[in-house]
């Protein structure tokens, strides 16, 4: 390979290292993004949710040989009835308090979730080795690693079926009417605290769908939560808050920049390039790149 | 960090539960008192709650004996843990107050290099024999006290006869890349393995970093993949060397020799590798698979993992192994001196020549062991196979095969 031949290669490899990546933040960060938006509420369980996202398809693949791109489903399930209880029974009750109050239910709900995971799969790393795994494929002088990749599309498939659910279904719009004004909503007949429900449990669901797609590229340990939780943060600002375009540009914008700052300077700042973006975005563009507007 | 100090909350349950546990036995006279300030919450709590895994395995095994016999009479131990919460200046504290007010005897250090050094000073100034099971820095023993032992060997005696193996070989091993956790413990060996390089004439042709947290290797991996090196050295904890391994197989990196410390010393780390587990290599202190035949309580290596085992169900991994040790070595010495005088269980110490389950132990000038020679393994058939030293050689040294 001469020196400047295998510039563009080197780069197009990056930057596809960065969007598949990417993807799979963004679907950590869409659940996140349309609970904060739609009920104002930071939910700090969100990680834990995406940890037990995992544990489902780990141990469905491991005892029944469900593959995790089958587990979305039921991880999916299990985590809306979860999210949907949650939210009914507990954090109904605070919703429109002060964001300090729901920031410590939901903090002290998610040292509950991560000890009690703890406790039943215990902290040991544990990790999905497929069977067959697809391999990667060499495409035009690009690796691209298959697994992952097609987790990537599964995800943005996700994403896509909420944006539509979001847009053309009675709840989706009841959510949409809610976010943009909830007494209004009421008013109209919208049962607000039924849509807070099924919003918390549709951004469980996504944690739920995300976390079993991610039990193929990470290792799976409850120590994760926070990791996922500081993603979904990040996506959420860079994008712009409560719209599900915002966290998919968020998220491609995150895992892009990440791969580029590793690849020029140094691996140890990849994370550092992408925050300082980020204070930088804060500082001129607070509404992130998508703006306010994307409520969808 | 922060993310094990989640853990804080029942480890606070388990250690006050701990703590009144062994309020009632202090009143004997008759026992011997063993200080050990310990981590057991805030981010170093993983290892401090491993360290007293060590100790109390110990303890238990001991007491279950009778006794340490101390010239003639069976005297109980007793470790009296403080948690000094990950906090380097309140270790230094905790370390005193074992000695003043707790009145131990004998005394244990805080985890680590750093806090290890720093709580040598208090129990130099007081006299008391202390052993170090995890402080691995020469840093830590070249301060001239005399009353400080330590069961890790340097840096060093990790990467140096794995180095000589991989160079020795008939496998053309010309370049290998070094890529490190920046991190404490896993940026120094590191380093180490650099030096170990350059005196092997070895071409380090990358040495990279990576921040705590990272949750993507690609970028520096397809640098990897460019540069073609024959030897991939990297070092990280559990959780980074798994998502490594697996990025480093999907970017079709097969480099002919694939180090990582310090993961592949724990079972956890072969089960969640599975095939891709296959033929890593490795250091350690020590190793399960290692066989020596100790005249110390616990008896041969395999007794020793028998009994951890039955404690634990777990294997113990080299931290858990060598806090038992540092409980055995002091029994074996006060056994010798036949006393539990400070200065005559330090003299025997220092003049300790034994073999334990652990490995031969006998301290050098500086009171760090000379005598261990950490063990180089690598996975093979999904299980560690020594490569090193001769005498508890498994397997050699498979050179491949990284799919």
């Amino acid at each position: 390979m001469g020196r400047y031949g295998a510039q563009p290669v080197l780069y197009a490899q990056i930057l596809l290292n960065g969007l598949v990546l990417g993807g799979l933040y963004a679907t950590i960060a869409v659940g996140f993004s349309l609970v904060w938006g739609v009920l104002n509420v930071i939910n700090i369980l969100h990680g834990s949710f995406v940890v037990l996202g995992s544990y489902i398809a780990y141990f469905s693949y491991v005892h029944f040989g469900i593959h995790p791109y089958l587990s979305i489903v039921t991880a999916g399930a299990v985590l809306f009835v979860l999210g949907y209880c949650l939210q009914a029974g507990l954090i109904n009750r605070v919703v429109g308090a002060p964001v300090l109050t729901t920031l410590v239910l939901t903090f002290g709900l998610d040292l509950i979730a991560n000890n009690s995971m703890i406790l039943a799969f215990s902290a040991d790393y544990r990790s999905v080795t497929l069977a067959n795994p697809l391999g990667s494929a060499i495409i035009g002088g690009l690796v691209v690693p298959l697994d992952r990749l097609v987790a990537t599309l599964l995800a943005i498939l996700l994403t896509g079926i909420l944006y539509f659910v979001l847009v053309h279904s009675r709840i989706g719009r009841a959510i949409i009417a809610v976010r943009m004004d909830a007494e209004a909503a009421a008013l109209m007949g919208v049962k607000v605290k039924r849509i807070y429900a099924i919003t918390f449990g549709i951004g469980a669901l996504m944690a739920g769908a995300a976390g079993s797609l991610l039990s193929l590229v990470f290792p799976i340990s409850p120590l994760n939560g926070p990791e996922f939780l500081g993603i979904a943060f990040v996506v959420c600002v860079l994008g712009g808050l409560g719209s599900v375009a915002g966290a998919v540009v968020g998220g491609l914008a995150l895992g892009a920049i990440q791969s580029f700052g590793a690849l020029l300077f140094g691996p140890q700042h990849g994370l550092t390039i992408a925050f300082a973006l980020l204070i930088l975005l804060l500082i001129f563009k607070p509404s992130g790149i998508m703006g306010r507007r994307g409520y969808e | 960090m922060l993310k094990t100090s989640l853990l804080s909350i029942p480890t606070l349950a388990v250690t006050l539960a701990a703590g009144l546990a062994f309020a009632a036995p202090a009143a004997a006279q008759d026992t011997i008192r063993v200080g050990a300030p310990l981590p057991l919450t805030g981010p170093l709590s993983p290892e401090g709650l491993k360290q007293q895994r060590g100790y109390d395995l110990w303890a238990e095994t001991v007491n279950e004996a009778g006794g340490i016999d101390v010239g003639g009479t069976k005297m109980p131990v007793e470790i009296v843990y403080v948690d000094y919460e990950s906090n380097t200046p309140r270790a230094v504290q905790s370390a005193e107050r074992l000695i003043t007010e707790d009145r131990v005897s004998f005394l244990f250090s805080p985890f680590g290099s750093g806090a290890a050094k720093a709580a040598s000073s208090v129990s130099e100034r007081y006299g008391i024999p202390t052993i170090a099971a995890t402080a691995s820095s020469e840093s830590v023993y070249d301060q001239g006290y005399q009353f400080l032992f330590g069961t890790f060997t340097p840096n060093s005696t990790l990467t140096t006869p794995l180095t000589e193996i991989v160079v020795g070989a008939d496998e053309e091993i010309k370049t290998v890349a070094i890529y490190a956790r920046n991190d404490l413990f896993p940026l120094a060996i590191a380093k180490e393995m650099e030096a170990s390089a350059a005196a092997n004439d070895l071409e380090v042709i990358s040495f990279d970093e990576y921040a705590i947290g990272t949750l993507d290797h690609a970028s520096a991996l397809t640098l990897m993949r460019q540069r073609q090196p024959d030897w991939v050295f990297a070092t990280g904890y559990i959780n980074d060397l798994i998502l490594m391994r697996r990025q480093m197989s999907e970017l079709g990196i097969h480099p002919k020799v694939l180090t990582m410390i310090a993961g592949p010393a724990y079972k956890e780390f072969i089960e969640a590798g599975g095939p891709l587990a296959e033929h890593i290599s490795s250091a350690a202190w020590w190793h399960p698979s290692v066989t020596y035949d100790g005249e110390d309580i616990f008896g041969s290596t395999a007794d020793y993992v028998a009994a951890f085992e039955a404690a634990y169900d777990a294997i113990p991994d080299y931290a858990e192994a060598s806090a038992s040790a540092a409980g055995a070595i002091l029994q074996l010495a006060i056994e010798k001196a036949g006393t539990i005088d400070p200065q005559a269980v330090r003299d025997t110490l220092a003049d300790l020549d034994v073999t334990t389950f652990y490995g031969p132990v006998k301290f050098g000038e500086t009171g760090q062991i000379v005598s261990l020679e950490p063990p180089v393994f690598q996975i093979q058939d999904g299980e560690a196979k020594a490569i090193f030293p001769e005498a508890i050689k498994q397997a050699d040294l498979v050179f491949g095969g990284i799919e």
